[in-house]
């Protein structure tokens, strides 16, 4: 367990510091998601009705479309370089491999995430900075991460690879988008936690079941 | 640390890689697997390597079968292919550093420098990969796979890419390697440079380890001539397909 | 054959013998729709343990079935679907809702269909049914998940109305006849199974000859 524990952490180093040195996945997504940000301010209008609801799902919409350009990513140097095996060979089981993506991906999804807010606050005229709906963004993320490492590490093996990501993907995520919307809408219309934790409780259980199943399945995306 | 592969098949499909091959090897040799393209050597090495399974047979270390789910097992074993295993934007020492993680073995500065210095590296370890030619990934990736200090060092043509230096850099290496009794197998067309450092020649057709000529004094002429009849006996598709 | 058409004879001798409910007609079409959409879900957990049984055990056998089970799940599921919508219109006055049943087979259409692209974009054999496999357990899995946060959904926004079938009353002869129905369609989904599944087996032979033929007319080798 703890090799495993060590071995995670190594991985997670290793891809951190990949990406902060070439920042491909960041810049990316980073710019997807202001750019899509600015389409949506100047084709949704806002009244101080609507904007509670409309804010999580823009913000998530805007997530999600960005996700997919750096789970895209986040395989490449594996594949293209072959360091798969490589990594079978050292680590104590293939599901470290699948956990330090995971890992990777979430924390790389909440720093764009985290530099978003602000901004969305800026062109919305709209505080988002709220506990509760970051809480949700979190554990949203988390759970977007888990199933999108396992699609990715399939669809980075395919023909059309990018193109296929989405289209797996996004029928598996249904639950999460549907709970965080709903869950950060009812979090800044003031509902307080309470109220929501239906919803928490849905995301903790996706987050659960996914990674355990991911973690159990991975094994055989990377090895024949 | 002996070797000794048993009765190893291997299909894809239809197609039989491997047919019941057997292999033994002792301490301190190295063996240059050799043979048409197609025969199985990458095969068999990926099994050796553990990321494939064969449908039938074995491989024992010390007279112990292999678990290769076991992580000691395959930390006892060290893998150069055709792909570098490298990290473009991570510098050659950070990419040491890596690997010497995962394998839990030292990753402080100086046995990261004496690993390059191995590889005559040493002064190009704080450039990012990205910018190595062909022969320095070689180089490093070669220092990569004997970080963890393997007893089993499998090679997929491994002079890929290295200048004349290099080779002679490589080649003793090797030659410390069968020193310290650890066995390397290996793959090459680079007659001249595997013949100094190879205690055999294995042939692979048809499945199996046809011949198995040990290296007594061998001439690289006699070596290119055994070899070229070895290829030019005719295997059965190629019957098939001239009739 | 023969058992095909006895089966949907059948089906159709019940057609005359359940009574008409005040919905009229329209009604007849809410047995087929649940034995569609019944079979849509029997399709996905075949498809799903078919998933398993190859991981485990490797035989392309179980990944023919799986893949012939998911075709034919789409199709049943589309008929689900449409034959859902030919009844909402006119009881509902709308062709769409979030209802949670309507929602979760949908979700299961699309992944269903990203399952087929999957394998389409995987030329490997071996490789194709792993991904198959793969996709197949994690989609099935987030069914019931998607399930729930749709129920969730309802249940915040009751502003759809009637949605639920339970205002139906069912005498005993219709009850009959739904079960007939879900027989009926069972039986012809085996039977359709079965030879679907047949049929690819020998469709994937013939590839695979193909593939040999060309290589041999030029004379190259397999590589390692």
């Amino acid at each position: 367990m703890r090799d495993w524990l060590h071995s995670v952490r190594t991985l997670v180093w290793k891809d951190l510091l990949q990406e902060w040195r070439s920042k491909d996945m960041l810049t990316a997504m980073f710019a997807f998601a202001i750019l899509t940000l600015f389409i949506f301010n100047y084709a949704i209008e806002l009244s101080p009705v609507n904007r509670a609801e409309i804010a999580s799902g823009i913000i998530w919409v805007v997530m999600v479309f960005a996700g997919t350009l750096g789970l895209n990513r986040s395989f490449t140097a594996e594949q293209d370089q072959g360091c798969f095996d490589a990594l079978v060979m050292a680590v104590p089981d293939v599901s470290a491999i699948y956990f330090g993506k995971m890992l990777t991906n979430w924390l790389v999804m909440l720093f764009v995430s985290i530099l978003i807010l602000p901004i969305y606050s800026l062109l919305y005229n709209q505080s988002l900075i709220n506990l509760g709906f970051i809480l949700i963004l979190v554990l949203g993320a988390w759970c977007y991460s888990a199933a999108g490492t396992l699609i990715a590490g399939m669809t980075v093996q395919t023909r059309m690879r990018d193109l296929l990501l989405p289209i797996l993907l996004f029928p598996i995520l249904m639950p999460v988008n549907m709970a965080v919307v709903k869950a950060a809408g009812g979090i800044l219309a003031g509902a307080p936690l309470v109220e929501v934790q239906a919803w928490l409780v849905l995301l903790a259980a996706y987050g659960i079941i996914v990674t355990t199943v991911s973690i159990m399945v991975f094994e055989y995306v990377i090895r024949e | 640390m002996t070797l000794a592969i048993r009765q190893v098949t291997k299909s894809f499909g239809q197609h039989r890689v491997l047919d019941a091959l057997e292999l033994e090897m002792q301490p301190g040799e190295l063996v240059c697997l050799l043979g048409r393209s197609g025969a199985g050597k990458t095969t068999l090495l990926k099994i050796l390597a553990g990321l494939l399974k064969p449908e039938a047979g074995s491989i024992w270390f010390d007279e112990e079968q292999v678990d290769y789910a076991e992580s000691h097992a395959r930390h006892d074993i060290g893998l150069v292919m055709h792909q570098p295993f490298l990290y473009e934007h991570l510098t050659g020492i950070e990419n040491l550093r890596f690997y010497a993680r995962l394998y839990q073995v030292a990753d402080d500065a100086a046995a990261l420098e004496a690993a390059l210095a191995q590889v005559g590296m040493q002064r190009y370890g704080g450039k990012p990969v990205r910018a190595y030619s062909r022969g320095m990934k070689q180089r490093l990736t070669i220092a990569r796979a004997l970080l963890h200090d393997p007893r089993i060092l499998l090679l997929d043509e491994p002079y890929t890419g290295l200048d004349l230096q290099g080779s002679l850099v490589f080649n003793q290496l090797m030659l410390e390697q069968k020193k310290q009794g650890h066995i390397v197998i290996m793959t090459t067309h680079d007659l001249s440079h595997a013949l100094p450092i190879s205690s055999r020649f294995a042939f692979l057709a048809r499945g199996r380890v046809a011949e198995d000529l040990p290296n007594r004094e061998l001439s690289l002429d006699t070596l290119e001539n055994w070899l070229t009849l070895k290829l030019a006996k005719p295997n059965s598709e190629q019957q098939k397909v001239a009739a | 054959m023969a058992l095909l058409l006895v089966l949907a004879a059948f089906a159709m001798v019940l057609f005359y013998a359940p009574i008409e409910v005040n919905m009229g007609l329209v009604q007849k079409v809410f047995y087929f729709h649940v034995s569609a959409a019944w079979v849509g879900m029997l399709a996905f957990l075949v498809a799903a343990v078919c998933g398993i049984l190859y991981l485990n055990k490797k035989e392309l056998k179980y990944d023919f079935i799986a893949f012939s089970a998911v075709e034919i799940g789409l199709l049943f599921t589309a008929i689900a679907n449409f034959t859902g919508m030919i009844w909402a219109k006119p009881i509902w006055n709308t062709w769409w809702t979030w209802d949670p049943r309507l929602t979760t087979m949908t979700i299961m259409a699309f992944t269903y269909i990203g399952y087929l692209l999957l394998r389409r974009g995987v030329d490997n054999l071996e490789k194709r049914a792993r991904f198959g496999a793969v996709y197949a357990i994690i989609g099935f899995a987030s069914v019931p998940l998607t399930f729930f946060s749709s129920r969730l959904l309802r249940t915040i926004h009751p502003t759809i109305f009637g949605a639920d079938t339970g205002d139906m009353a069912m005498t005993p002869a219709m009850y009959q006849t739904m079960a007939a129905s879900i027989v009926a369609f069972t039986v012809l989904f085996a039977v359709l199974l079965w030879h679907r599944s047949i049929l690819t087996a020998r469709e994937t032979e013939i590839d695979t000859l193909r593939a040999k033929t060309e290589t041999l007319e030029f004379g190259e080798v397999q590589d390692d």
